[in-house]
């Protein structure tokens, strides 16, 4: 068995699994935000069961849309926050953060552990083992009552990891490049093991961005492995990181990606550093350094999206939001904030984004003719201050 | 089942979520999802350029990026009566099965144009179009099982007695 094979078999209770097995695992966490939450709570009443399988399993997070920009909005808060003290479960509304950075920081799953939330992003976890399957509202209704998940066991596909990365080269040009490799579906119904020597060259942040876009090339579960190299798999892609450069996805398609070197030198109008795929200390980090004692460019919106409280509180420690204002930029609140066209930075036709968040589909963020272009935080920071798209400095360090 | 017939609204690769239900509209009331459907794509709403009772056919990939269930529930609530796709979104298939929205896998887009007639057996994986009977893979009997109760949430209530 492989590695995702091997833990849903131990998520299931048996002793061996084989893909296109269908087979019902045993969950350790279950999750939703406040886009997903209240059509899974309409459905769990609908189920009509009086508790939920643990309370202390169950998590509600306000992250899309927080503050509340509608009415509407607001009531799916207090739709979450009724469900909470009913049944006891955990929330998180007063704009903590993203769900799958919280899910870290406060409910981390162990290595192999199975993790469902209703959201697509829910790979993440995988960037520090734990298997992620992202769910839709009715799905994690029946979890929530039940605490089991019914899937079945997936092909695996590996990447394997050789090479130095270059100083410019981070986890979110890895999975670009990946998505150039493997288009919006190859992966579709299958799993993805990264392993190689090549994994320790990124961080468990780094790994967590990797993951997170997982599902922008289809697949089911995303993870790391190890070192070593896993058997039992569909097949086998190797990538010597040291050949990789920059990368940046063109509208409209996170997998319409082509070095940034190619398109360097467009203007561009908004900067959106964060998020879920780009929003920790790490990408922060980078941001601050290019920002420090400079100016963004003037006809660039500079916004800057941690992924949590927690890593608010550690750019504020490390003056890093000085930085960030200083330059011009604007610090917003911990959430999903600028990434999926709902409030804290619409775009119009005249737009061109480089965003560190996941996704450039037409309209993602507002007009659909608005084009947007997915890049890592060093890339981003260095286009913010250039007003046009820009090949981060080789010397910018890891 | 009893085969699904219908006219077709034909669709391309990659139809993904947004463009489904955008990104706005998630916050709209429940009753109100069908009211948005397509509406990323045309910016019209899919109840006037689309008969009801219609048939959506599209190509690889259909439903791909965000789990938001509200996607599949604006198709039903705007009475599309199914979706054939050469592939779909992992997520996005579920939760139209989930809700009782029938999917089928069938490369079929290519032949077909805006108005046509098909018809679609689950149960035996047979789409007939233009007077050709074309053989598929049929569902799954774990899907189809769910599909005839309506969706996931009458199964789990008979599953758990309640």
């Amino acid at each position: 068995m492989n590695l995702i094979e091997s833990y849903l078999a131990k998520a299931a209770g048996l002793k061996q699994v084989t893909a296109g097995e269908d087979i019902s695992c045993r969950v350790s966490y279950v999750a939703a935000h406040d886009v997903t939450a209240p059509i899974a709570i309409k459905m769990f009443r609908e189920i009509g069961v009086k508790k939920v399988f643990d309370p202390e399993r169950i998590i509600l997070i306000v992250d899309h849309i927080y503050p509340a920009a509608t009415e509407k909005a607001r009531d799916s808060v207090w739709m979450m926050n009724d469900f909470a003290r009913e049944f006891g479960v955990k929330l998180y509304h007063r704009g903590e953060g993203v769900i799958h950075q919280l899910m870290y920081e406060k409910h981390r799953a162990a290595p192999g552990e199975l993790v469902v939330i209703a959201d697509s992003h829910t790979g993440t976890c995988g960037g520090y083992g734990a298997v992620g399957v992202g769910v839709g509202s009715t799905e994690l209704a029946a979890a929530m009552a039940t605490g089991k998940l019914d899937l079945e066991v997936p092909e695996a596909v590996q990447i394997y990891l050789t090479g130095k990365l270059p100083s410019n080269v981070f986890g979110k040009d890895l999975i670009l490049y990946m998505g150039s490799i493997f288009g919006t579906d190859y992966l579709t119904d299958r799993g993805l093991i990264i392993s190689g020597p090549g994994i320790t060259e990124f961080s468990v942040a780094e790994r967590m961005t990797v993951c997170n876009m997982g599902i922008e090339i289809g697949s089911m579960i995303t993870l790391f492995g190890t070192e070593e190299r896993e058997t039992g798999v569909l097949e086998t892609r190797e990538i010597d990181l040291s050949r990789l450069e920059p990368m940046t996805a063109k509208p409209f398609s996170p997998v319409n990606v082509v070095p940034v070197r190619e398109v360097a030198g467009l203007p561009i109008t908004q900067v959106v550093i964060g998020s879920c795929t780009n929003g920790r200390l790490s990408d922060m980090e980078q941001a601050a350094k290019a920002f420090s004692g400079k100016k963004v460019h003037p006809e660039v919106n500079t916004l800057i999206v941690p992924a949590s409280k927690e890593i608010l509180d550690g750019m504020e420690a490390r003056g890093w939001c000085k930085i960030f204002r200083d330059a011009g930029a604007t610090v917003l609140n911990p959430g999903c904030g600028s990434c999926f066209g709902a409030h804290e930075g619409l775009i119009s036709a005249r737009d061109v984004v480089v965003s560190t968040t996941n996704r450039n589909f037409p309209g993602r963020m507002g007009s659909k003719k608005g084009n947007i272009y997915l890049a890592s935080p060093a890339t981003a920071a260095a286009s913010a201050l250039a007003g046009k798209i820009t090949v981060p400095k080789a010397e910018c360090e890891r | 089942m009893k085969p699904i017939r219908g006219k077709v609204f034909v669709l391309g690769d990659d139809v993904d979520t947004d463009q489904i239900l955008p990104g706005y509209a998630m916050a709209e009331r429940y009753e109100d999802m069908g009211k948005f459907a397509m509406a990323g794509l045309s910016g019209k709403s899919f109840r006037d350029i689309a008969a009801p009772g219609c048939i959506i056919v599209a190509g690889r990939n259909f439903g791909c990026g965000s789990s938001r269930e509200q996607a599949p529930i604006a198709l039903r609530q705007a009475d599309v009566a199914m979706v054939v796709a050469k592939g779909f979104a992992r997520i996005f298939r579920r939760n139209a099965i989930n809700i009782g929205l029938p999917v089928f896998a069938a490369d079929i887009s290519d032949r077909l144009k805006d108005g046509d007639e098909i018809e679609v057996d689950l149960e035996n994986g047979i789409v007939t179009a233009g007077g050709e009977i074309l053989q598929f893979a049929p569902l799954s009997e774990n899907t189809r099982k769910t599909l005839e109760y309506g969706g996931l949430i009458p199964r789990v209530r008979d599953e758990l007695h309640v």
